[in-house]
């Protein structure tokens, strides 16, 4: 096939703006979450179907496909189920250190919370290892309240 | 299935990281490459469906451009946005309901040259949690997935060095590969950089700009068009939550479900011992076998005793991937329809240097999503039955 460079082949720089999207959602899973983190705790939602516990909790269970709406309280410590030991931040930028991130199964959830582990070298990092959140001093709200894992 | 349908002809592009001209012209000379082979017009085609990206577009409904160019002119035409292999098995559909008699189907993607595949899996992203807590990449999940096998299988990297290997050097045999080296080994592999550890370079798809074309048609009109039809046998697909954190990494339930339906609609019970050759999905080098294990090809963990013993090399017991897969070429919304069409290759007995001897049922494979949420399977046979 005559797959050449064609001659006719300009390449325009263009940009999509898609910053005026306004995006719903139905709010409560997360409201109570990033509630809760003011106060230091983690909440989702339990399935009083199948008992799965989700953060940030959804208001119906993915796999009963039923509504939900039990807050439950789940710890802020738990187990690493898998990591990555990361050279770039999530653009590609070099990291200045090499970070783990991990995806930890808190105490009493089912969902994994995403988070990076510190504190320890990255080559001592194992799956099922058992971690703890550390907490920002003055906790807004936010996800970024618990600054990161660290190793129990 | 009453009807049934076959694939009467298919073309790709010679992949690569820049293909150096517009998708319209790539599309437009890929379809004419098509016609000439089977000798028709594009009066000859009754439907088509496409398969392209809006976000590597950058465009909505991208394929408003590429209709033209395939020839859909006051056509029947619709679109999907996931893997080519759903825009195949949405064809087969359009022609098992009797309404058509002939299907197009088209996938490309400039994912190699105009915009990063890595960027749009980013936007994937649920924009609410996983997008704002911004510690994942389609790269690190791998890497968490990766790890979840390794761990629980409790397997160290070699394989992943073994597998990409394997892959490299079938992607030297094969003309379409962008990414290959005939005599790569482990330790080639392995001397590749870090990206995210456990996953080097070399466990990683290329991005690639490409494209690919498949014609299906009705029992009868195959017949008609071409000597060598490759018949459709089965299709499934199947879907996991968009959650990363609500899954187990380490193997793939969609997969196995997809395939449990496609087999029986194949009539197949022992697939291991029945397919003859497979061409999997794998964007990085650890989801083949992962994938392989929930097809029912090989068994659980058993990723290093098949890279040690070279079951799934193109002469092993289980052939996978004789293309060179997705550590070869992975053009983002066409992957899934060059495995189709690196299939009917082999059933057709055109797969040169990579093809299995007597192959008569293949295995296409493909797949969406973070850490292969979504995952698609077709069933190939080169006889009617
Ligand atoms: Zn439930």
């Amino acid at each position: 096939m005559a797959f050449q460079m064609g001659e006719e082949t300009r390449t325009f720089p263009i940009t999509w703006d898609v910053s005026a999207n306004k995006y719903k959602i139905e709010s409560r899973g997360l409201r109570i979450l990033t509630e809760g983190m003011k106060d230091k705790k983690i909440r989702g939602i339990r399935c009083h179907e199948c008992d799965t516990v989700y953060i940030p909790g959804p208001f119906y269970c993915r796999k009963c496909h039923i509504e939900i709406d039990e807050v439950v309280e789940v710890k802020d410590t738990g187990t690493v189920m898998s990591f990555a030991v990361d050279m770039a931040d999530i653009r590609g930028n070099p990291l200045p250190e090499k970070r783990i991130s991990a995806m930890i199964k808190l105490d009493d959830c089912d969902a994994w919370f995403i988070g990076t582990v510190e504190n320890m070298d990255w080559k001592d990092a194992k799956v099922g290892m058992r971690v703890k959140s550390i907490w920002v001093d003055e906790p807004q709200g936010k996800f970024s309240d618990i600054d990161h894992f660290e190793p129990i | 299935m009453e009807r049934k349908v076959a694939i009467v002809s298919h073309v790709q592009t010679k992949h690569s990281s820049d293909i150096g001209m517009p998708r319209e012209r790539m599309l437009f000379n890929l379809v004419k490459e098509l016609h000439n082979k089977v000798g028709i017009t594009r009066h000859d085609v009754d439907s088509y469906v496409l398969c392209s990206n809006d976000f590597e577009a950058g465009r909505t409904i991208s394929t408003v451009f590429e209709d033209t160019p395939v020839g859909a002119y006051m056509k029947d035409e619709t679109k999907v946005e996931m893997d080519g292999i759903m825009a195949l098995i949405y064809a087969t559909m359009r022609i098992l309901s009797g309404q058509f008699d002939t299907a197009l189907v088209v996938a490309n993607s400039l994912g190699g040259s105009q915009f990063r595949p890595f960027l749009i899996m980013e936007y994937q992203l649920d924009p609410t949690f996983d997008r704002q807590v911004g510690l994942i990449n389609e790269l690190n999940a791998g890497a968490f997935q990766a790890r979840s096998y390794m761990d629980k299988y409790g397997l160290d990297e070699w394989f992943l060095d073994a597998i990409s290997a394997r892959l490299l050097r079938n992607g030297a045999i094969n003309p379409y590969a962008l990414r290959s080296k005939d005599d790569a080994t482990p330790e080639y592999v392995a001397s590749s950089e870090y990206y995210y550890e456990p996953l080097r370079k070399l466990h990683c798809y290329p991005f690639s700009d490409g494209a690919c074309a498949v014609l299906l048609a009705c029992g009868e009109k195959a017949k008609e068009l071409c000597e060598k039809p490759v018949w459709i046998k089965g299709f499934s697909n199947s879907l996991e939550t968009c959650r990363l954190g609500e899954r187990e990494l380490y193997t793939s339930p969609s997969t196995k479900q997809a395939a449990e339906k496609a087999y029986k609609a194949a009539g197949i019970s022992d697939p291991a011992n029945e397919i003859d050759v497979a061409e999997i999905s794998a964007k990085f080098a650890h989801q083949e076998p992962i994938i392989c294990e929930s097809l029912g090809l090989f068994p659980e963990g058993s990723a290093e005793d098949v890279a040690k013993n070279d079951l799934a090399e193109i002469t092993g017991k289980m052939p996978i991937s004789p293309s060179g897969g997705g550590i070869c070429t992975y053009v983002f919304s066409a992957a899934g329809l060059i495995n189709v069409a690196q299939c009917c290759q082999q059933l057709t007995g055109e797969a040169g240097d990579a093809q299995v001897p007597n192959a008569k049922i293949a295995l296409a494979h493909g797949q969406d999503g973070f850490c292969a949420q979504h995952n698609s399977v077709v069933i190939l046979s080169s006889e009617e039955g």
